[in-house]
């Protein structure tokens, strides 16, 4: 009965959503405050109501019921709690009502918080996030219900995927859903500006936080993901260049870009119709990840003909939001004000630049992970794009860029003056031409790219630290009462400063550990010793080891560095027992940044396996960086003031060239 | 019903959410588009004089900002000063009641029913586990032993318990394993002995095995008088073609019998068979085997000399291979074929028998895929 | 600068931004394509020496020979031809033989295909689709095997 309840839930939520796609937005149109008045508390209902049902799966799951088909086919009496309860969304349907709880609860939150908003504009916002969950709820209960029953369940149910049995992609799921579920937010308010025709002070105050809290979270999944990938699958790879990988990424750099469209936005009034048409776009890059992924497009067409309902639903909904609000967005868009001007050289500038750089990044992004599909749907002809094209494309894209980062922050708004900006960047120039040379010093000429990369992360990580110590004034005032400035500093500016470091710091790792990294592949025997990177590794043999839900051979195996014992590791190959379904799980020593890494191959039969070691230098950076990044989002979150970007007042010296208008 | 009401409670909980925001007199929730822009404005005013105060920003920078946010305010006083807000009465409130009164219950309670099962009660599996044994099927009680045994292994009389219930479900190998733990927990016992050989013959396929006979041969020595032990030894002695020794055995485990026990007629039926036609039994009962070598045929064979056995079986495998090619035949003959072959040695031939079987029955793939199985299993290619 | 040089240098950085990525992508799909192809293709066409591309296939049962150093050698197959593949490094959980695998690398002028990277996807029920569709064209696709559990 429980199970039903939580299922009637979810329809109760579809019927509200409907209620919430019309009401308000009639509302808003005729200028009814009554019918506008209903959005806030239906979008907390529907909150609830699918709160419900994600609960009534979520003690399915707990109590092995497997009379729901969902559990039968996912989940196992014997598994770990803790992934008795992450398998709830550890497969397509769980999965799914997990994504709409979280646009449910974005919707909740406008409707809570939304009180300083002007009321037709929040009615309107509503009445979109109401479309959406209207579109997926549906989606849900048509095509991918989770809450199908099975008439005399067997006993014992088909277990998780084994690789899902981790607390790395047990919550990696989460924390990505959380970032592109939040883009739809600033999504709603997009196209509730265009339905509205106006963009208001109180939108573009909106429309920042949001986004930099969807952008936090996706950083994180995309991190979460990569760190999983490399300890877990055993390849010792973080980024592959995989299509659901790539699904992950286009909305990143389109967030990242939409977020700094966004404070120019805030600040200065200007690039409102580019804002809005990134607002869209990352929500609808944000779909096609969520759910090509999903529907399996992107890595078989073959699944996606086995259940044509399923993937044509897909299709239907990413036309009916990505072209529905793309029109929109060609008919109103000309209609709106266009806000303040600038100078080509000036703050607003260098976002523009960043822009740039990041959508046609993106774009190349999205032309390899679709142009393979693309291709094979018109000509049938099966190619595939590998890492060597992002490489090429990718990589150049985003070194103008990085070079550039520095100098956004330092230049003014309005009409900058990059020979004082660059003049305020002359230490952070010097410390990457020092380690640049360094580098070569220490690995010799014969990876030219790596020192000049290792160059670059300095360059802009150096460049965030020296942005906040100029801000300051430390060279001037002296550090006591730099300090107390350092201390009042809004979050803003120490959160572009985190971020940019952060990014900073993921580069030097990237490069580090793709260009200085040692590997070894051998086959050994108990006793045998390979040395690597200064590290001499020993096995000393392998054995059977039971779990919970698995068996493993393990393999042991000590480290000794310049002969005095380090530590001693044990990787191991696993199978699963439910599935037959065999795992490898890498062992990784950690020193400073630097990871040692180990994972076995097969076994000879002799007492011989066949080990892949590696020696990855500051790999650990890469998600360091991520973290940073994000935790620069979060400080920048905190400072809740609109601030407005004033032009510094012209100096005397160029007094005749622009007078200060305003 | 209880369900229903609580539905019933769901439904109106989800209608007033709509009704009440429609019913209430006072419209205050949010602000007016105008005034909102102006308030956020005035907050920045604010916010500027705060950091002016604390020196964070220079009083020119704080003027330059200053008379920017003012000029924005300016033209948003301006912009929202035409704009009117307000209420209109009329068919828009009495449709929108009308959706949260009528629409929303209909489409809910609607699609539910379209979707949902209400009559199905859930299943958790605890529950399942300890409803009342009267109601619960075997799976259900197997899987209660069987949990109760994957957390006490040492119990050996859950065990003895469950082998007999493998038995009777057709898992003979599980039957096996469990009188073996049976037996290694609590001791030999000559019927756990003789259960577990029988079990072991049974899973595979009617052969006793070198292990079963074991099984057989120390249940015998335990109690002697024993006939079921006794009856699968001769049986294994049969099957190793040790005719004389298994007629020996027969005719003493029938000598001993009153005539009127189950096994006796299976006896006669061995014993005729090791016998020959002058046996002292009858011989109905024969199920039509498939056409070739016939068991009488194999069994008799095992009396030649290699040679002669060789050349018999070669004769009877060139007259199937003939009549296979003329009339075609069942995939079990096409299989038999191809095992003969093995047997004698010509792998080519049974290649070429798989390929042809194959092209006979290329459509039809159930006994294609089940000649496949067959010939992976003697190690052929087909290729 | 007068607003119509402000609002060209715009346009004309975004031009040269745009342009440029246009152009490497257009290099890179030209360059850098990894054509999918089965034992019968590189059977049946002559591909210039040194060409990258993905071989997919069934392994062939009984071809895997692992030698020291974690090298190892199979073959490929769809059923109407074979190619013999070597790889240095550890195979993914999955490859086993008579299941389906996608190799990526080049082909020797001796015919033998030197792979650099093996792979199998995360689920046991996964034929990669190349091969499921290399494989039906041939006639040897047996659908509901591989769904079947």
């Amino acid at each position: 009965m429980i199970v039903e309840f939580g299922h009637y839930a979810l329809v109760l939520a579809f019927a509200l959503s409907l209620v919430q796609s019309v009401v308000p937005l009639w509302g808003a149109l005729a200028g009814d405050d009554r019918l506008m008045a209903v959005a806030p508390p239906v979008s907390v209902t529907m909150f609830v109501m699918v709160l419900v049902s994600f609960a009534v799966l979520t003690s399915a799951y707990l109590t092995a019921d497997f009379s729901v088909l969902n559990v039968l086919e996912n989940s196992h009496s014997a598994k770990p709690l803790l992934y008795k309860f992450t398998g709830v969304w550890g497969n397509h349907e769980g999965s799914m009502l997990l994504w709409v709880l979280i646009l449910v609860f974005f919707g909740a939150l406008v409707g809570l918080f939304g009180g300083n908003l002007p009321k037709d504009l929040r009615a309107t916002t509503l009445a979109v996030q109401g479309w959406i969950s209207a579109g997926f709820i549906l989606f849900l209960l048509a095509t991918s219900n989770p809450f199908a029953r099975v008439i005399n369940p067997p006993l014992e149910g088909a277990d998780l995927n084994p690789i899902l049995q981790d607390i790395g992609l047990a919550i990696h799921p989460p924390l990505l859903y959380v970032g592109y579920v939040g883009f739809s937010i600033t999504f709603s308010f997009a196209v509730a500006a265009l339905i509205l025709g106006r963009t208001d002070a109180a939108w573009a105050r909106w429309v920042r936080p949001w986004t930099l809290l969807a952008w936090c979270f996706l950083t994180l999944g995309i991190a979460m993901g990569s760190y999983w990938a490399y300890y877990e699958l055993g390849w010792g790879g973080w980024w592959f260049w995989d299509p659901v990988e790539n699904a992950s990424l286009m909305p990143w750099l389109a967030g990242t870009a939409l977020l700094h469209s966004a404070i120019v936005m805030e600040r200065r009034e200007a690039l409102k119709i580019w804002t809005i048409l990134l607002a869209i776009f990352t929500f609808s890059l944000s779909l096609l990840g969520t759910f090509l992924v999903r529907s399996g497009v992107l890595t078989s067409v073959h699944a996606f003909a086995t259940d044509p309902t399923r993937g044509v639903f897909i299709l239907v909904l990413l036309c009916l939001f990505i072209g529905g609000s793309l029109s929109l967005y060609a008919w109103r868009a000309p209609a709106l004000r266009q806000g303040g001007l600038f100078a080509p050289i000036s703050r607003e500038g260098a976002l523009v630049l960043n822009n740039l750089f990041l959508t046609s990044a993106c774009a190349a992004v999205f032309v390899g992970t679709l142009y393979p599909l693309f291709l094979d749907a018109v000509t049938g002809e099966k190619i595939s794009v590998g890492a060597p094209f992002f490489n090429l494309t990718f990589g150049p894209l985003m070194v103008p860029l990085l070079i550039a980062v520095p100098f956004g922050p330092v230049l003014s708004w309005k009409r900058g003056d990059l020979l004082a900006a660059s003049q305020r960047l002359y230490a952070a120039f010097g410390l990457a031409i020092l380690m640049t040379i360094f580098t070569f010093w220490l690995w010799g000429m014969e990876k030219v790219l790596a020192p000049l990369g290792v160059g670059l992360a300095v360059w802009v990580m150096a460049g965030a630290v020296s942005e906040i110590l100029t801000r300051v004034k430390i060279f001037e005032i002296g550090p006591s009462r730099a300090f107390s400035r350092l201390i009042g500093l809004p979050g803003s500016a120490w959160g572009s400063m985190l971020a940019h470091f952060g990014i900073g710091l993921t580069v030097l790792g990237v490069v580090t550990a793709s260009a200085f990294q040692d590997e070894r592949i051998a086959t050994m025997r108990p006793g045998d010793t390979v040395e690597l990177s200064g590290y001499q590794l020993t096995f000393d043999g392998a054995a059977p080891r039971r779990g919970p839900n698995f068996t493993e051979e393990v393999g042991h195996f000590t480290i000794r560095q310049g002969g005095i014992f380090v530590t001693e590791l044990d990787p191991s190959k696993r199978i699963y027992t439910a599935r037959q379904m065999p795992t490898t799980e890498a062992a990784i020593f950690t020193t400073g940044f630097s990871q040692l890494y180990l994972s076995l191959g097969e076994s000879r039969g002799d007492g011989a396996v066949d080990v892949r070691v590696y020696f990855k230098p500051l790999i650990t950076l890469i998600w360091i960086g991520c973290v940073i990044m994000a935790l620069g989002g979060a400080v920048s979150i905190a400072d809740r003031r609109l601030r407005v970007g004033a032009p510094k007042p012209a100096r005397k010296r160029n007094a005749g060239a622009a007078a200060p208008a305003e | 019903m209880v369900f229903w009401i609580l539905i019933a409670v769901m439904t109106a909980a989800a209608a007033l959410s709509v009704l009440v925001p429609l019913s209430k007199a006072r419209r205050s929730a949010g602000t007016p588009s105008g005034s909102a822009d102006e308030a956020v404005y005035r907050d920045q005013l604010g916010a500027i004089e705060a950091e002016l105060e604390r020196g964070l920003i220079e009083p020119e920078a704080a003027g330059a900002a200053r008379t920017e946010i003012a000029r924005r305010l300016l033209s948003a006083h301006e912009n929202h000063a035409q704009e009117a807000g307000g209420i209109t009465r009329g068919p828009r409130l009495k449709i929108a009641q009308g959706l949260a009164l009528f629409v929303l219950p209909a489409a809910a309670v609607g699609i539910y029913l379209l979707f949902g099962a209400p009559d199905m009660p859930d299943a958790p599996l605890a529950a399942r586990l300890q409803a009342p044994a009267e109601e619960q099927s075997v799976d259900i009680l197997v899987a209660r032993v069987e949990r109760h045994l994957a957390d006490n292994p040492e119990d050996g009389q859950g065990w003895v318990v469950i082998a007999p219930v493998y038995m009777s479900l057709g898992r003979p190998q599980d039957s096996a394993r469990a009188y073996a733990q049976a037996i290694r927990l609590l001791g030999p016992r000559q019927d756990w002995l003789t259960d577990m050989g029988e079990a072991m013959t049974i899973a595979s396929q009617g052969l006793v095995t070198a292990e079963a006979r074991q099984a057989f041969e120390q249940a015998a020595a335990m109690d002697a008088s024993a006939v079921k032990p006794r009856f699968f030894l001769a049986l294994a002695l049969g099957q190793e073609g040790r005719k004389a020794e298994a007629i020996a055995a027969w005719r003493n485990l029938l000598a001993g019998a009153e005539g009127t026990e189950a096994w006796v007629g299976a006896a006669r039926n061995e014993l005729a068979e090791l016998a020959g036609p002058d046996g002292q039994s009858d011989q109905v009962g024969q199920t039509p085997a498939p056409r070739g070598p016939s068991q009488e045929d194999v069994a008799a064979s095992r009396d030649m000399s290699t040679g002669d056995r060789q050349a018999m079986i070669r004769a009877m495998v060139s007259g199937l291979a003939e009549r296979l090619a003329d009339e075609g035949g069942s995939a079990a003959e096409w299989k038999q074929l191809m095992q003969a072959y093995i047997v004698l040695g010509e792998r080519q031939s049974a290649e070429n028998a798989l390929k042809d079987a194959q092209a006979a029955y290329a459509d039809k793939p159930e006994d294609l895929s089940s000649i496949k199985d067959a010939a992976t299993q003697l190690g052929l290619t087909g290729s | 600068m007068t607003r119509k040089q402000r609002r060209l240098t715009l346009i004309g950085t975004a031009g040269v931004v745009l342009a440029t990525a246009f152009g490497l992508i257009m290099f890179a799909l030209y360059d850098e394509l990894v054509f999918f192809q089965s034992p019968t293709d590189i059977a049946r066409n002559t591909l210039p020496s040194g060409q990258r591309i993905r071989l997919g296939g069934l392994v062939e049962d009984g071809s895997v020979v692992r030698s020291d150093n974690a090298e190892v050698s199979f073959r490929v197959t769809d059923m109407e031809n074979t190619v013999s593949v070597t790889y240095k490094g550890i195979l993914p959980d999955l490859f086993r033989e008579g299941q389906g695998v996608v190799t990526e690398g080049i082909v020797r002028p001796d015919g033998v295909f030197v792979a650099d990277s093996v792979l199998a996807k995360h689920d046991e029920n996964y034929i990669p689709k190349e091969v499921a569709e290399a494989l039906k064209k041939q006639g040897h696709w047996q659908g509901d095997k591989t769904t079947a559990n």
